[in-house]
C-alpha cells in the first residue's frame, strides 16, 4: 500500500501524522481546562531521548520510543506538580518558560559518543545527528510511515475509546467547569497532573518518531511556535474528539502548506481562522455538539 | 417621571422580564417588591443600560432611553446603585466618588459635593483614603449611595439597599432614603424587605414571575398579605388561606 | 570590584530598554486585564514597517520612529477588535463580590492572541524576505568613560527614556481623571458603565496607548542594533513578559523594576555562564516568580495593581 506513493507524499502524510501527534498532546490539556505552549520541549524530550537510545546504545526503536515517552511523561508530569494549581493565565505563561528552558538546556548539552561513522550524540546547538537506526536496518521512509500511522491510530483509538469511560468524561468534565467538577468528587488538580503526563509522553512519541524520520534534531526546532501551532491545531480541528486535531493538522499542513496556492499566507491565514473560531465557535470545528450531531446521525441509520 | 411599557429582557436563555409596565412618578419613592427570582434585578439593568431588552419602551421625562448605553442613561440623570454595591474595591472612597461624577465637568462643584457627601456620611468622610473594599457592608452601601448622588440624579435607582445589612444599618438606608426624598430626589427602589420598603413608599408595585401583578398604595392592600405575597410569591400566599 | 560595578552599570542601562519593552505589555494587563500575547509580533510588523521605508526610500529616522509607533497603533486596533474587544458586559459575572481581575474570558482572548501572534510574524516576514534588514541606527560612536568603568551613552539615553515614561505614566493613571476611569473600568468593568464612563472607548485607548509603547520600545532597541531580524517579535514578547512579570504584571513602575532586576540578572549571569546560563536565569527566573506563593506580599506576578 504505502510502496504506490511517492516519497513526496510519504513525506507529507508523515509529518501530517508526527504533527497530529503533537496536537494530540495540546488537545489533552485544552480537555482539562488548560493552555500549554511548551508540548514542543517534551517533543524535543522525547527525541533526543529515543535518539540517544537507538543510536548510542543500539536499543531497538521500539524501546527507544517507549523510553522517550516515559522521559516526556516524567518530565511533564514533574513540571506541572508546581504548576498546575495556578490560574490559567500564570499556567500558560509558566509553558512558555518551561518550554524555552528545554530549549536552552538542550543547546547546551554535549555528550557524544564513538561510532563507526564518527562521533554521534547532543552536540550543544548543533543538534543531534546521524540518527541511523532506520538506514542500518533498511527501514523505507514509505515503510516507516506505516509504522507512524500505526502509532498513530493506536493513539486514537486509545483515547477514543477513554472518551466513553468514566475517567474520559471526567477529563471532559474538568475543562468544561472544574468548579462543577469538584463538586462531584472530582480531584481537579490529581487528573491535570495526569492529562499533564500522558500529554508529555504523546509528544515524546511525537518526537521519537521524528527524530528517526529526519535523523537530524537541533534544539533550535523545538521553538515556541512549534508549541503555538500544536495548540492551534487542537483549537481548529476541534476539543470534542481526538479526531478534532488531526482535522487541524490536516487542514494546515494538508491544505494550506502540501497547495501551492497559499505560499507565504499559510500562517496568517491558519492564525486568522484560529482568532476567527474563538469568537464565535471556541470549541473548534469538530467540538462537542459536531461530536454530538455525528453520533446521532449514525444510531438513526441504524435504526 | 419614569414610564415602563411592555418591557421584556431575557437573562442568558431565560425570560427574565415577560412585559413589565409601570410608572414612576417624579418627586416620589416608588417601590418595586417581589420575592427571589421575580425579575427585580434584571429590569434595573435594563433601565441602567447594561442589559438590552427585547422590546418595549423605557421613558424618562418623556425621552426614549431603550438602545442607549449606560454612559449615556447616567448623562440624562438617572443612576443605578447596584444589587451587590458593586463599588470599586481598589480606589478609594474618595476616588470612588469621584468616579461616581465622572460625567460632569464643574470641578469646583464636585468638590463641594464630596464634601457634601461627608457630611450626610460621616462614616465615609471618616475613612475618605482607605480601599473601598476593605469597609464594612453597611459602609459600602453608604459609598454606593454616594457614588450614585455624585452624578446628582433626578432619578435614583436602587436594587435592594438593605440586602445582607443589619437592620439598624437598613434602618439608616432608609432614613436616607427619606432625607432624599424630602431634598426633591425621586426615588425607585426594588426592595425584599418589605416592611422597611412600605414605610418610605408612596407607591409600590409587585412583581412575580417576570411581571407586575399588582399596583397600589401603602395600605390598600392588607398588609400581612403584602408581605406574604412580596416574599412568597402569589401562589404561596393562596394556598396558606382557609 | 570595578568589574562588578561595570556589570552593573551594563545590567542596569540594557534594564532600561527591559523596562520600555515591557510597559506596554503591563499597561495592556492592567488596563484590560488582558495577556496580549500578538504583543511583540505587533512591534515586530511595525518595525519591519519602519525597516521597508528606511531601505525603500530612505526615509529619515524621525520618519521611520512616527511610522513605527503609528503602524503599532493601526496593527494593535485590528488586534484589540479581534481578541479583546469584549461585545457586552454579563452581569453574571458580578454576582456575589465584586471580582478584580480574572473573568475567565482571560485565557478566551490569550488564546486568540497567539493565533494574531501567528499572522503577524507572517506578514512581517512576507514584507521583508531577508533573515537580516537594516534599521536606521542611532548607535553611540564611543562610550563615555568615567574613571575605569564605561557607560553607553545610547543606553543611557533610553534608560533615562524609561524612568521618565514609567513614572510620568504612574503619576498621570494615579492622579488624573482619565487615569481614574482606566483604573475604575480595569477594576469592575460593569461598576465603571455604571458611573457613566463609555468603558469600550476607554479600553481602546489604552490598548492604543499600549500598542504606541512598544512601537516606541521596538525603535529605540532596534535603533541601538541598527537591524532587525524575524526572531525580534518573539524576543520582545519574551524579554517583555519576563521584566513585566518580576515587577508585577499590571503594575507600571513595576515594568521598570522588572526591567531593572531582568537587565541586571542577565548582565551578572552571562558573565558567570556565558549565553546559554544568562537564558537560563531568564527564564528561570520567570518560573520561579510564578511559582513561589507570592500571595502574602502584596506584589504577586498578576495582582500588582496598577500603579
Amino acid at each position: 500500500m504505502a510502496n504506490g506513493l511517492d516519497p513526496h507524499t510519504v513525506g507529507l502524510l508523515s509529518n501530517m501524522s508526527i504533527m497530529a501527534l503533537l496536537a494530540l498532546s495540546a488537545y489533552l490539556l485544552l480537555l482539562v481546562g488548560r493552555i500549554s505552549f511548551g508540548q514542543q520541549a517534551f517533543f524535543g524530550v522525547g527525541a533526543y531521548a529515543a535518539g540517544i537510545l537507538s543510536s548510542m546504545f543500539q536499543a531497538p526503536i521500539v524501546l527507544a520510543l517507549g523510553v522517550g515517552m516515559a522521559a516526556g511523561a516524567l518530565l511533564s508530569w514533574l513540571l506541572a506538580l508546581p504548576t498546575m494549581a495556578l490560574s490559567g493565565l500564570q499556567y500558560a505563561v509558566a509553558t512558555l518558560a518551561v518550554g524555552e528552558l528545554a530549549r536552552i538546556i538542550l543547546s547546551g548539552w554535549h555528550w557524544q559518543v564513538a561510532a563507526p561513522h564518527g562521533w554521534v550524540g547532543p552536540d550543544g546547538i548543533d543538534g543531534f545527528r546521524e540518527i541511523r537506526w532506520l538506514l542500518e536496518r533498511d527501514v523505507t521512509p514509505a515503510h516507516f510511515l506505516g509504522w507512524i500511522a500505526c502509532a498513530l491510530l493506536a493513539v486514537l483509538v486509545l483515547l477514543m475509546r477513554t472518551e466513553r469511560t468514566r475517567l474520559g468524561v471526567a477529563l471532559r468534565m474538568t475543562g468544561q467547569d472544574e468548579t462543577l467538577a469538584a463538586t462531584q468528587g472530582i480531584d481537579v488538580i490529581r487528573l491535570r497532573l495526569f492529562a499533564a503526563a500522558a500529554a508529555g509522553a504523546l509528544a515524546a512519541l511525537g518526537g521519537g518518531l521524528y527524530a528517526h524520520r529526519t535523523t537530524y534534531i537541533e534544539p533550535a526546532l523545538f521553538d515556541p511556535m512549534l508549541g503555538v501551532h500544536a495548540v492551534g491545531y487542537a483549537l481548529l480541528g476541534g476539543l470534542g474528539s481526538a479526531l478534532g486535531p488531526l482535522l487541524g493538522v490536516v487542514f494546515d499542513l494538508g491544505l494550506l502548506d502540501a497547495t501551492e496556492v497559499f505560499h507565504g499566507w499559510r500562517m496568517v491565514i491558519f492564525g486568522g481562522l484560529v482568532a476567527l473560531f474563538l469568537r464565535w465557535r471556541p470549541r473548534g470545528l469538530l467540538d462537542e455538539r459536531a461530536v454530538q450531531w455525528f453520533v446521532q446521525l449514525s444510531s438513526n441509520k441504524r435504526s | 417621571m419614569l414610564e415602563i411599557a411592555d418591557l421584556a429582557t431575557a437573562y442568558g436563555k431565560i425570560q427574565a422580564l415577560k412585559g413589565v409596565s409601570l410608572t414612576a412618578k417624579a418627586n416620589q419613592v416608588t417601590c418595586l417588591l417581589g420575592p427571589n427570582g421575580a425579575g427585580k434585578s434584571t429590569l434595573m439593568l435594563t433601565l441602567a443600560g447594561i442589559l438590552r431588552p427585547q422590546r418595549g419602551s423605557v421613558k424618562f421625562e418623556g425621552e426614549e432611553l431603550v438602545g442607549l448605553t449606560p454612559a449615556q442613561i447616567v448623562a440624562r440623570g438617572m443612576a443605578l446603585v447596584p444589587e451587590n454595591r458593586l463599588v470599586f474595591p481598589g480606589l478609594t472612597v474618595r476616588e470612588n466618588l469621584l468616579a461616581g461624577a465622572y460625567k460632569r465637568r464643574d470641578n469646583v462643584a464636585i468638590r463641594s459635593d464630596i464634601e457634601a457627601m461627608f457630611a450626610r456620611f460621616p462614616r465615609l468622610g471618616e475613612r475618605q483614603e482607605q480601599r473601598a473594599g476593605t469597609l464594612s457592608g453597611g459602609e459600602q452601601q453608604m459609598l454606593a449611595v454616594a457614588r450614585a448622588l455624585m452624578s446628582r440624579p433626578r432619578l435614583l435607582l436602587m436594587d435592594e439597599p438593605s440586602v445582607g445589612l443589619a437592620p439598624m444599618v437598613v434602618a439608616e438606608i432608609f432614613s436616607i432614603v427619606r432625607q432624599l426624598h424630602q431634598e426633591g430626589v425621586s426615588l425607585f427602589i426594588v426592595e425584599q424587605n418589605a416592611h422597611m420598603a412600605l414605610k418610605v413608599a408612596q407607591h409600590f408595585y409587585l412583581m412575580e414571575q417576570g411581571s407586575v401583578s399588582f399596583s397600589g398604595n401603602p395600605g390598600e392592600l392588607a398588609a400581612d398579605e403584602l408581605i406574604q405575597r412580596a416574599y412568597l410569591g402569589q401562589q404561596r400566599a393562596q394556598r396558606s388561606e382557609p | 570590584m570595578t568589574q562588578a560595578l561595570q556589570l552593573l552599570i551594563d545590567g542596569v542601562l540594557s534594564g532600561g530598554s527591559y523596562a520600555l519593552v515591557a510597559l506596554g505589555l503591563s499597561l495592556t494587563f492592567g488596563s484590560l486585564r488582558r495577556l496580549n500575547l500578538a504583543y511583540g509580533a505587533t512591534a515586530m510588523l511595525a518595525a519591519y514597517v519602519g525597516a521597508w521605508l528606511h531601505a525603500q526610500y530612505q526615509a529619515p529616522v524621525w520618519l521611520v520612529a512616527l511610522a513605527v509607533v503609528a503602524s503599532a497603533i493601526l496593527t494593535g486596533a485590528y488586534v484589540e477588535r479581534l481578541c479583546f474587544a469584549s461585545p457586552r458586559v454579563d452581569p453574571t459575572q458580578s454576582r456575589g463580590l465584586p471580582v478584580a481581575g480574572a473573568d475567565g474570558q482571560e485565557v478566551v482572548a490569550l488564546a486568540s492572541s497567539f493565533a494574531i501572534w501567528m499572522q503577524l510574524e507572517q506578514l512581517a516576514v512576507n514584507l521583508l524576505p531577508r533573515h537580516l534588514n537594516t534599521f536606521p541606527s542611532l548607535a553611540a560612536a564611543q562610550d563615555w568613560q568615567l574613571g575605569e568603568l564605561s557607560v553607553r551613552p545610547d543606553r543611557l539615553l533610553i534608560g533615562l527614556a524609561a524612568v521618565a515614561l514609567t513614572l510620568g505614566l504612574a503619576a498621570w493613571i494615579e492622579r488624573s481623571r482619565a487615569g481614574l476611569s482606566w483604573r475604575a473600568t480595569a477594576e469592575l468593568r460593569i461598576a465603571a458603565h455604571l458611573v457613566g464612563m463609555p468603558v469600550a472607548r476607554l479600553q481602546a485607548v489604552g490598548f492604543a496607548c499600549a500598542c504606541a509603547l512598544s512601537g516606541l520600545a521596538a525603535f529605540a532597541v532596534l535603533s541601538l542594533d541598527g537591524q532587525v531580524t524575524p526572531m525580534f517579535g518573539m524576543w520582545m514578547l519574551l524579554k517583555g513578559l519576563v521584566a513585566a512579570m518580576l515587577g508585577g504584571l499590571g503594575s507600571i513602575r513595576g515594568a521598570l523594576w522588572g526591567g531593572l532586576v531582568l537587565g541586571v540578572a542577565e548582565s551578572f549571569s552571562q558573565e558567570l555562564w556565558g549565553a546559554q546560563g544568562r537564558e537560563l536565569c531568564t527564564y528561570g527566573l520567570l518560573l520561579m516568580v510564578l511559582v513561589l506563593p507570592w500571595q502574602r506580599l502584596r506584589r504577586g506576578p498578576l495582582n500588582a495593581g496598577f500603579a
